[in-house]
């Protein structure tokens, strides 16, 4: 994969193939460090010339050796993941970092562990609350796991390093929320499926290298003339992980346009800086554990409430959602769940409470992460898309 | 009598009186809770809020236990259908599933009245949720959700998850258990805010005192089982478990009651007397039984299985010294604590990297085990993820070989006992396979 392509077609290809540019690094001398989820803090790795590699699972290909290690009954995101790492398809990598993002994604962790034995592992603990102890708490993991990251990377995480390094991910950060305000015209500059391409590029390559990449697609998109069709249907999606774009794709084919999302291969991880404190690990402990919303954490309207509203408590978990719906006039929303994701699956009776009390259309979609597996939802996005009109 | 005797399982007597001595907390409570005492609905926490509710006054009810009430008493299926058609996804956990119907149909049809179809009395209308960021996702975004029908306030008790190796770095044990404790502190400020009363701490400490002493006695029971023929079996060991996984009430009196099965176990090792007719095969049992076919391991007894252990996180933990730690809330930390993370330096040992799946090695091991019945629970994922692991893991480590089988917390049609019966048999021959190649690689079992 040279790198004679630029902006969309580049981010497409690194898409396509993210495991042949990861190879290429290596051959360049970089050592790549796979993490699952958004938990373990990239600026770390970054900061120590090491190459954050995100693990996603593959929709196309059928598990047939995770089987062996974890039950069918589980995320089929983290048993694909597992499979892929089974079958060699990880073989690159020179670690892996994994966290107790939510109970399956902790264990399959250790299995990666166990089974794959990469040079490097770290787990990291990451409580489920985020008050003041658990943020303590989760500062020392942070600590820990610096401790070990450098010792395998052979030297030292200065702390202006580690700053350098914020600041470049911050820069990415800034960069997807332009690329995303390209999403706001009607019609959209930049579709769905094309974002989710850049976004799991940038989870694929050095952060200098995503922001270039994002100069380009950014550049590429405000002058191209042919965007994506104005339709009637303008779509915030959000749920489990979507790493694949078959079912953005899906959904831009019946007929809408998708124009905003809350799932974790799209704004979750940039839609707030990391403060840059005194001690830069504040700053991470706070960004990964506070300003992410992703349903494994916790919260609450009042820390140590003794009475619950239920219209509060949903204001105070989901309004960046209302938020995010009016300022990219969404007229519907698309809740997706993978089957046996249970951080998301408790929360959709609550979220359509949420949406309904603000008038917008919402449906709710289960998938098991397969491809065939969403030819059968078509049918439903299409009559939910015909209520929106 | 003449009956009793034939029974293939020879169950514990003193096992019964424990038994019912749960059995009469729990309508007690339930009266009082009815009566207006504060009540909380609590996760299965492990030791984490029982002392400190006890204290404070506070009634429990575990809704998590209450699923099997309703499976077992097919009130179940309304309330499942409920949650269905309340928009709360099918593929989760059923107790979760179970209770969220039971809360629609509580809250939204009767005004808080209790279902009068709820099986036992039902589960009054809590005061608090007190959930657990221990493990399971369900255990705190299922109460969570509960906040569509009850104004209750939510609070999460957090036990950290250490790896096996980082467990092992320097200051993680100690900055693990601070965070307990910090936790559990603010636990109890929010309780006194809630019940209006403040913690009386030395009663606290002499709850916390009795929990552990419990614990001990219960773990001392459960290693004579170490014994050839083992003296006793799973059966008893379920009857039992759930005074000591969630002590209330008068803890002194629950205390002596584990105290003398202990002594019947005793005696039972001494006199060489086996939990079954004649043991053949020693297994070790993982998860949750199904509760409502518990006759089916009579069936297994007659044939010479004897279950001698079943899952460590229903054991209570491996007694540690804390002599000299005067804080309860400390004492509470490092006793929940050890519970979880016991065994990581014994696994870091022998290079296994997942702590919940590698209790079972060590018990298969201790116990001298010639086969692992592993019951999947379908939509209990914390329960089940780590039966193929363990069973890949049993067999390269030891040798020892595992029947899989299918199950579910509240669809109990998966489990089909005649079915199970017909592999047993088949599985008893790859057992004697396994103990000839234990034999050839030297092991002593
Ligand atoms: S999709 Fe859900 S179950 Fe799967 S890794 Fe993400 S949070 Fe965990
Ligand atoms: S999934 Fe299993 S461990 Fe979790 S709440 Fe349900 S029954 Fe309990």
């Amino acid at each position: 994969m040279g790198q004679e392509t630029s902006g969309l077609a580049r981010a497409k290809e690194i898409y396509q193939d993210r495991g042949a540019r990861a190879r290429e690094l290596k051959a360049e001398g970089k050592q790549i460090m796979g993490y699952i989820c958004l938990y373990p803090p990239t600026e770390m790795m970054t900061a120590l010339d090491l190459v954050p590699y995100r693990i996603y699972g593959d929709m196309r290909e059928p598990i047939t050796k995770a089987d062996t290690v974890f039950l069918i009954v589980t995320c089929a995101f983290i048993r694909s993941y597992l499979d892929l790492a089974l079958k060699g398809k990880y073989d690159f990598l020179d670690g892996l970092v994994g966290a107790h993002v939510c109970d399956c994604g902790e264990k399959a962790s250790h299995v990666w562990r166990n089974h794959i034995e990469p040079p490097y592992y770290h787990f990291i603990d990451v409580p489920h609350t985020v008050h003041e102890a658990a943020q303590r708490f989760f500062k020392g993991k942070l600590k820990y796991f610096k401790t070990t990251l450098e010792s395998f990377a052979g030297k030292e995480l200065s702390a202006e390093k580690l700053k350098e390094a914020i600041e470049s991910h911050n820069q990415q950060r800034a960069l997807v929320r332009e690329l995303h305000d390209l999403r706001k015209p009607d019609p959209p500059l930049i579709s769905g499926t094309e974002t989710l391409r850049v976004i799991k590029a940038l989870t694929s390559v050095p952060v200098e290298e995503g922001n270039e990449l994002l100069r380009e697609v950014i550049t590429e998109v405000k002058e191209r003339k042919n965007g994506p069709q104005k339709k009637s249907a303008r779509l915030l999606v959000w749920g489990s992980v979507i790493d694949d774009t078959a079912l953005i794709d899906m959904i831009e084919d019946a007929g809408a346009n998708v124009v905003m999302d809350d799932t974790c291969v799209g704004t979750r991880a940039y839609w707030e800086d990391v403060k840059l404190t005194d001690d830069p690990l504040d700053g991470l402990t706070y960004h990964y554990l506070v300003d992410i919303k992703c349903p494994r954490t916790f919260r609450e309207a009042v820390y140590g409430e003794t009475k619950k509203d239920h219209m509060a408590d949903l204001e105070s978990r989901f309004s960046y959602l209302r938020d995010y719906a009016r300022g990219w006039s969404a007229n519907g929303v698309i809740l997706q769940v993978i089957k046996y994701c249970d951080t998301h699956g408790y929360e959709v009776p609550g979220l359509k409470d949420y949406f309904d009390s603000l008038g917008l259309p919402n449906t709710y979609l289960e998938h098991d992460y397969t491809e065939g597996a969403l030819a059968p939802l078509r049918t439903r996005v299409q009559a939910f898309l015909e209520v929106i009109g | 009598m003449a009956k009793e005797k034939k029974r293939a399982i020879n169950r514990l007597q003193s096992i019964y009186p424990l038994r019912a001595l749960v059995d009469e907390r729990y309508k007690r409570s339930s009266e009082a809770m009815k009566a207006g005492k504060p009540t909380a609905w609590s996760m299965v926490n492990w030791w984490l809020p029982e002392a400190i509710l006890n204290v404070m006054g506070v009634e429990t009810m575990y809704p998590e236990n209450y699923g099997p009430v309703c499976a077992a008493t097919g009130a179940a299926e309304s309330y499942l259908n409920r949650s269905d058609s309340e928009g709360f996804p099918t593929h989760m956990c059923g107790y979760a599933r179970n209770t969220l119907g039971y809360s629609a149909r509580m809250m939204e049809d009767l005004k808080g009245e209790i279902p009068p179809e709820a099986p036992m009395g039902g589960m009054p209308r809590p005061a608090l949720l007190l959930s657990s960021g221990i493990m399971c996702d369900a255990r705190y975004k299922w109460f969570q959700a509960l906040g569509r029908y009850m104004d209750a306030p939510v609070w999460v008790l957090e036990l950290p998850h250490p790896g096996v190796e980082e467990e092992a770095m320097d200051g993680v044990h100690e900055d693990n258990i601070n965070f307990m404790v910090e936790g559990l502190r603010e636990f109890v400020a929010f309780l006194e805010r809630l019940v209006g009363k403040k913690m009386d701490w030395d009663r606290l400490y002499e709850a916390q005192r009795d929990i552990e002493e419990i614990c001990r006695v219960w773990h001392e029971t459960n290693e004579l089982r170490k014994a050839r023929p083992c003296p006793m079996h799973s059966r008893d060991f379920w009857t039992g478990m759930t005074g000591g996984l969630f002590p209330s009430g008068n803890l002194k009196e629950l205390l002596e009651l584990y105290r003398k099965t202990y002594d019947e176990v005793k005696y039972r090792v001494d006199n060489k007397v086996s939990a079954i007719v004649e043991e053949k095969y020693r297994i070790v049992f993982s998860e949750l039984p199904p509760w409502h076919s518990l006759g089916f391991f009579d069936k297994l007894a007659e044939r010479g299985w004897n279950f001698v252990m079943e899952s460590w996180n229903y054991h209570p933990p491996i007694p540690l010294d804390m002599s000299g730690i005067g804080d309860p809330l400390e004492r509470i930390a490092r006793f929940t604590y050890q519970w979880y993370a016991a065994r990581h330096p014994r696994a870091l040992q022998e290079r296994e990297y997942w702590g919940f799946a590698y209790g079972y090695l060590d018990y298969a091991k201790e116990y001298k085990c010639d086969g692992a019945f592993l019951h999947t629970l379908l939509t209990c994922r914390t329960a089940s993820s780590h039966l193929n692991y363990l069973q890949d893991m049993l067999i390269r480590r030891l040798k020892v070989p595992s029947l899989v089988v299918d199950g579910d917390i509240v669809d109990l049609r998966l489990f089909d006992p005649e079915d199970v019966l017909n592999k047993s048999e088949a599985f008893e021959e790859t057992m004697e396979h396994y103990r000839e190649e234990r034999k050839k690689e030297g092991f002593d079992w």
